[in-house]
């Protein structure tokens, strides 16, 4: 299984697209973080801004587009055709060659994803709150260590989302599209909970609850129900992923 | 005027284009009726309802482009058989972004109307047309000088749904220089699209012209 895991992490580094995703993720929320502080500095000033605990957190959301791709591209390379001279030939068909138990296979790909979005939200987290204890020292303070769990398992849970919608859909432009339309500063999530309350249980909108404060939400969850509830989305399209992986053909 | 024939033939079997363009009305008719019904419930979303969707239904037409230069570069190399084909260069960008444009119009015009007229604006249904359709040709000269489809994807839609908000919220200046702020306002941002989309669609002429296949 180890061996798995790290051929699974070698092919996933040899990707040109990962990069973008590895190197986007991190570096954007603690970029924002440094770029929003004259601002945020002025908005602490003037008094518009009351609750600073979110500082550094609500930032994370925004670098979200780096589990998105490695999620998706996790999936989609292993359907790409290897070459112009063999456009019948996946990567996937050399893959199962290899090991062709398709359950240790997909264990061993969930695996290596979450080693690196785990890593990649830790490192970027760290980043992010001390920036922001750096820049706002005297209006902010760390915030508990449960709520940076939060927001690295939320980096996490969606990577592992993307992954499993790529699963179903076998494409990445799809899942890509739709994710990163949804990851934009105003999300469609958030726009449908303008439209009705129960679109405060989508994903990426609960999800939030588990590591933020002051966002505008419709409905008060718990950070712990909202955890919940977000691992169950996930774990139900893992489910369905994992039962068409497992039965489609290649 | 038979390699325009050809083109067009080809834009219009690809699988993926359909799929897309079923995809982004699907989503717009959605979106425009998530709009309405906030609007009745007293919570209206934006300023101006006629455009608020294509601020997210451009991606559908970002994708469009993207699918409809790269579907050349994919599995099996088809650039090579239409260069072989029609061994020029220039002509051949030239009638391929025509033909995007006429296969998109309608695309882009039924969307157009469909978020325009029930919000009462039908005056706003040519600008948003040609803003879609500039959109997708903007989209279609990336992807000729990325030649991947995934990444080109990737890079368009963070500029244009994160990195475009971000640096309109932090230099108001930046607004009237973006190639997205004409969804948004249209009298600010229309000639930063025209711009943007005719100096993609010169850079990928040139790298058209000059690269290897």
């Amino acid at each position: 299984m180890v061996r798995l895991v790290r051929a699974e992490l070698r092919k996933l580094f040899g990707l040109p697209t990962a990069w973008v995703g590895l190197v986007l993720g991190t570096l954007a929320a603690p970029l924002i973080v440094l770029l929003n502080a004259p601002y945020t500095r002025r908005a602490i000033a003037a008094g518009t801004v009351t609750d600073t605990s979110d500082l550094g957190l609500r930032e994370l959301g925004l670098g979200l587009i780096g589990p998105m791709i490695l999620g998706v591209i996790m999936v989609s390379s292993e359907y790409t055709s290897t070459g112009p001279d063999s456009p019948g030939a996946r990567q996937l068909t050399t893959t199962l060659t290899a090991v062709p138990d398709r359950r240790r296979l997909l264990t061993a790909k969930t695996t290596a994803l979450v080693l690196v979005v785990a890593a990649q939200a830790a490192v970027t987290a760290t980043a992010a709150l001390s920036l922001a204890e750096v820049l706002h020292g005297d209006h902010t303070s760390m915030p508990a260590a449960a709520r940076v769990a939060g927001a690295i398992l939320y980096w996490t849970l969606t990577a592992l989302l993307a992954y499993a919608i790529t699963l179903i859909t076998r494409n990445g432009i799809v899942p890509l599209t739709f994710l990163i339309i949804n990851s934009a500063v105003v999300s469609v999530s958030y726009l449908l909970t303008k439209v009705t309350d129960l679109a405060a249980y989508l994903p990426d909108i609960v999800g939030a609850r588990m590591f933020l404060r002051t966002a505008d939400f419709p409905v008060e969850i718990s950070p712990l129900t909202a955890g919940l509830v977000m691992t169950a989305w996930v774990a139900a399209l893992l489910a369905v992923g994992g039962v068409l992986f497992h039965r489609r053909d290649v | 005027m038979n390699t325009a024939r050809a083109e067009l033939r080809k834009l219009l079997t690809l699988p993926s284009l359909r799929l897309t363009v079923l995809l982004t009305w699907t989503a717009h008719l959605a979106l425009t009726c998530a709009y309405r019904v906030a609007e009745s419930r007293g919570e209206p979303l934006g300023d101006n309802a006629a455009l608020a969707p294509i601020v997210y239904t451009q991606a559908g037409f970002l994708v469009l482009g993207v699918l409809a230069a790269s579907s050349e570069y994919e599995e099996g190399g088809q650039i090579r058989t239409t260069l072989l084909a029609s061994p020029r260069r220039l002509p051949l960008q030239a009638v391929k972004a025509l033909t995007l444009a006429v296969v998109t119009l309608p695309v882009a015009a039924t969307t157009a109307a469909t978020s325009a007229l029930p919000a009462g604006e039908a005056t706003w249904t040519p600008a948003a047309t040609a803003y879609l359709t500039l959109t997708t040709l903007l989209g279609a000269a990336f992807a000729t000088v990325v030649r991947r489809s995934v990444l080109a994807v990737i890079l368009l839609l963070g500029l244009y749904f994160i990195a475009g908000p971000l640096l309109r919220a932090w230099f108001a200046t930046s607004a009237a220089y973006l190639p997205d702020t004409a969804a948004l306002d249209p009298s600010r941002g229309a000639a930063a699209t025209v711009g943007w989309t005719l100096c993609a669609l010169a850079l990928a002429a040139l790298t058209f012209h000059r690269r290897d296949a």
